[in-house]
């Protein structure tokens, strides 16, 4: 069975569709990633797994579980941990803080504070931010702020990680290491669904990819098939393939 | 059913409602172009009606004509406060900005008990008594200037908000206030405007309050209270809205009045039971509001 | 992650133990009377510190304090309860209300939230006002002297509920609760995400602020033996419950001790000097707290602190 299973997922703002009747499957162990030009409905899509919103129409079963209806934390406590577009720190908390916070209460069952706490620096010691447990958030580069985000999405010990675009304002040399610690975090058994606009990033590291346009999903395989898809060329460039003579790659 | 009764505290209602709108258009504004709610906007209608009862006191001035010179001082007082308190807060977290004119009303009202006494005060003029018959309903005058005060300063608000130049980039600010900067409205100025403004519009409808309630340190509480309740009733930081819940709030409170037992002691809770009811069901008020 | 205490801050902690139960006896009417005062206020700000943790800016507090200081007097007319009795039973009325009032509120953000708790304060003022068959309206209720007019006991009393205020701001401090009210207050969207319910905390918070605001109104109501609802309900109590902690350091426990100790210092000072609006000195403290010393007497004295 996999493990997410998303049906007829539909979500309507004020008369307008930003996700409509979306079909799809998540295995374990796989990493999808979720594309589609701006404003086709990825971050809808992530707000409504995480139950941010809820779904006007639709099913979503995690594990088996039916996750519609759910507020945000029982979601949380099911096994869905994300990390935000827009970085959102605590700022009045450490790094360590903040990591250590989402080990206390995002967690079923719940493990005690010194259980927390080791964990919580073995986790940012992992994601590269050893030296500095006791940084706060404004003090520090986008990319560690990512990383913060990173290591507290993964302290809730999810089974599925959604990650929303976290390539986005990285330096090579920094996408580069966080390509690495996705490949190590599937190694280690994770499930991850991510949102991304670097198209080389895509392409590199997902088993599959999933297409997004205007609220309906257009394409889902392998990023071969999804490159010479000519709807998914169409969609992002907004023209007939034969026109402009040009693929995705 | 006694309709003489009906029109009356539709009349009554009608009339205040005026009054509130008065006193709540110049907090709209700034909500609206800056995205502040002014906790002290209730004190500067009290300085106003002060003003007001003083000038009438000592200078002899009719209370209707120092309007202008109410909303005139206000308008420079506002000035001074937006300058050195709130331009330094424009981006603080919003707890900050709650707390920082919380404490401009706290002080301000106090400031008021030390200089003037908490007695209440009176204006009364040669027309104080003086009703007006309008088929059914008893008009007091001093009402109904008041309204028609009340009216021609929403009118002459706005106008200035569509015809003129500052008014125009207030509403432009109050949309969007980087695509206002970025076509070359200078953003500063027009806040400190629209705050002086407010200010004004607060000190003149201090004058309108003096005539028809008592002055006292606590009245720009009381009615700053009210301004609240229309906010959240009509809209919040829009002019319409407002007028909508001045309506809303002036009749609700003239009915309860007439037609509860004890009704006008139960009416001065009106506007807090509205705050509450309509917060709760719909948290962002009843028409929401752009800056959400 | 208990703290472990150093050395010289146990040997202060007991020397400021012993000299407290020591006071009454050194102290003359006047200054355990204004002790008194202090610690009621200290309660009220450590209590208020407690529910803006979460993020929940409460400029009503007067309503519980109100509601704790009839539920006591009223207690005390109808069925003869003793006040000790009564004051707890004012504790738990409050908290009621606050559980319902909190439950309602959960949604409202920042200011909406503040407005409301104005609102349900000034709510409960004309509700009393206008019935006064039930609580005595205008007029006012009185009791007798608590304790006989004994103001050792009082002074004994009131410290004990300061005490335990305190260990429970420690205690909240000490465990998770802290991790919880501080990332609600910072982000409640991405605490939600992160597996905290927002709701039982931000509830929890109003009705462990309100047990000890409705207990203090029941103590004010017997301590001063005559309670009108201008007064109990009236706005200058909420904004004495923010401006002590604030000025002194919001979220820390000296914070509002210290904040409450230098206020009413000066408030003292003012009311002999001015006889209404003394409270002036709360709205220009606010000013000047917001405008340059955001973290209070507490951050203040870190800062400096840090740079030796």
């Amino acid at each position: 069975m996999a493990l997410l299973h998303v049906n007829h997922l539909t979500k309507h703002f004020g008369g307008l569709a930003a996700v409509q009747n979306v079909n799809f499957e998540i295995g374990r162990g796989e990493i999808v990633s979720l594309i589609g030009p701006n404003g086709a409905g990825k971050t809808t899509i992530f707000n409504l797994l995480s139950g941010i919103y809820s779904p006007d129409k639709g099913e979503i079963r995690l594990d088996g579980e039916d996750l519609v209806g759910r507020k945000p934390f029982e979601i949380c406590h099911r096994g869905i941990g994300r990390t935000f577009q827009i970085m959102q720190p605590f700022p009045h908390m450490t790094v360590f803080e903040n990591v250590a916070t989402s080990g206390l209460f995002g967690r079923r069952p719940r493990v005690s504070m010194d259980r927390v706490g080791e964990e919580a620096i073995e986790l940012c010691r992992w994601v590269g931010l050893g030296d500095k447990l006791k940084a706060y958030p404004r003090n520090l580069t986008v990319a560690d702020q990512k990383k913060i985000e990173i290591a507290r999405a993964l302290a809730v010990k999810p089974k599925l990680l959604l990650l929303d675009e976290v390539m986005s304002g990285l330096t090579p040399a920094e996408t580069a290491e966080a390509i690495k610690l996705i490949r190590q975090l599937q190694e280690r058994g994770m499930t991850i669904f991510l949102i991304e606009h670097v198209m080389k990033v895509v392409m590199g590291i997902s088993d599959r990819v999933i297409v997004l346009h205007h609220g309906e999903k257009i394409a889902d395989g392998t990023s071969d098939m999804v490159a010479n898809d000519q709807g998914v060329i169409e969609a992002y460039l907004g023209e007939p393939m034969e026109e402009t003579g040009e693929s995705l790659c | 059913m006694d309709w003489a009764s009906f029109f009356q505290s539709f009349a009554n209602g009608l009339l205040i409602a005026g009054l509130y709108a008065a006193v709540t258009l110049g907090l709209t504004l700034v909500l609206g172009v800056m995205g502040i709610v002014n906790f002290a906007h209730g004190e500067m209608v009290m300085l106003g009606a002060y003003n007001t009862f003083w000038l009438c006191t000592l200078l002899k001035v009719d209370p209707l004509a120092s309007i202008a010179a109410s909303g005139l001082l206000l308008f420079f007082v506002g000035l001074f406060i937006y300058r050195f308190t709130i331009r330094p807060i424009l981006t603080d977290p919003p707890l900050n900005q709650l707390l920082l004119t919380l404490g401009i009303s706290i002080f301000l009202q106090n400031l008021a008990m030390i200089l003037w006494k908490t007695d209440s005060r009176s204006v009364i003029t040669s027309y104080s008594g003086m009703s007006l018959h309008l088929g059914l309903v008893h008009v007091g005058l001093t009402r109904l200037l008041t309204f028609l005060i009340a009216v021609g300063l929403t009118i002459v608000l706005v106008l200035f908000l569509y015809k003129a130049r500052s008014g125009r980039a207030m509403r432009a600010v109050s949309e969007n206030n980087t695509a206002s900067w970025l076509i070359g409205i200078n953003v500063q100025r027009t806040y400190l405007l629209a705050f002086g403004v407010a200010a004004g519009l607060a000190g003149a409808s201090g004058a309108l309050v003096s005539t028809i309630m008592y002055t006292y340190p606590m009245v720009g509480f009381k009615i700053g209270l009210k301004a609240f309740c229309i906010l959240v009733l009509g809209g919040l930081g829009n002019i319409p809205g407002a007028l909508l819940g001045s309506l809303i709030l002036g009749l609700t409170e003239s009915f309860v009045g007439t037609y509860v037992p004890e009704g006008s002691g139960w009416a001065e809770g009106i506007s807090f039971i509205l705050i509450m009811i309509i917060l709760i069901i719909k948290p962002t008020g009843l028409v929401g509001t752009r800056r959400e | 992650m208990i703290h472990s205490f150093s050395r010289a801050k146990v040997i202060f902690l007991i020397l400021l133990a012993v000299f407290l139960l020591w006071y009454p006896k050194l102290a003359d009417p006047y200054f355990l009377h204004l002790t008194v005062t202090a610690f009621l206020a200290m309660i009220l700000a450590s209590s208020w510190d407690i529910l803006a943790r979460t993020g929940q800016v409460s400029v009503g507090q007067a309503g519980l304090f109100g509601i704790g200081a009839y539920t006591a007097a009223l207690l005390y007319k109808w069925i003869h309860l003793s006040p000790v009795l009564g004051m707890f039973s004012g504790g738990i009325i409050a908290v009621m209300v606050a559980a319902f009032l909190g439950t309602l509120t959960l949604r409202l953000r920042g200011i909406y939230f503040s407005i409301t708790t104005i609102a349900f304060a000034e709510a409960l003022s004309v509700i009393w006002l206008m019935t006064p068959d039930f609580a005595g309206g205008a007029m006012g209720l009185s009791t007798p002297p608590l304790f006989g007019g004994n103001r050792e006991q009082a002074y004994y009393l009131i410290l004990a509920l300061l005490a335990l205020v305190i260990l429970t701001v420690w205690l909240i401090q000490a465990t998770r609760l802290n991790f919880a009210f501080t990332a609600i207050r910072e982000n409640e969207e991405v605490a939600n995400v992160i597996g905290i319910n927002p709701t039982r905390y931000k509830v929890l918070a109003f009705m462990i602020s309100a047990f000890f605001t409705g207990f203090a109104g029941g103590f004010y109501s017997h301590y001063n033996t005559y309670i009108i609802p201008y007064e109990v309900f009236g706005l200058g109590i909420s904004i004495a419950c923010l401006v002590m902690p604030i000025f002194g350091g919001l979220y820390t426990i000296a914070g509002p001790i210290i904040g409450t100790i230098v206020i009413k210092a000066i408030e003292e000072y003012l009311r002999v000097t001015v006889s209404y609006g003394h409270q002036i000195a709360y709205g220009l403290i606010l000013v000047v707290v917001v405008l340059f010393m955001p973290e209070g007497l507490v951050g203040l004295w870190k800062k400096t602190i840090l740079r030796r």
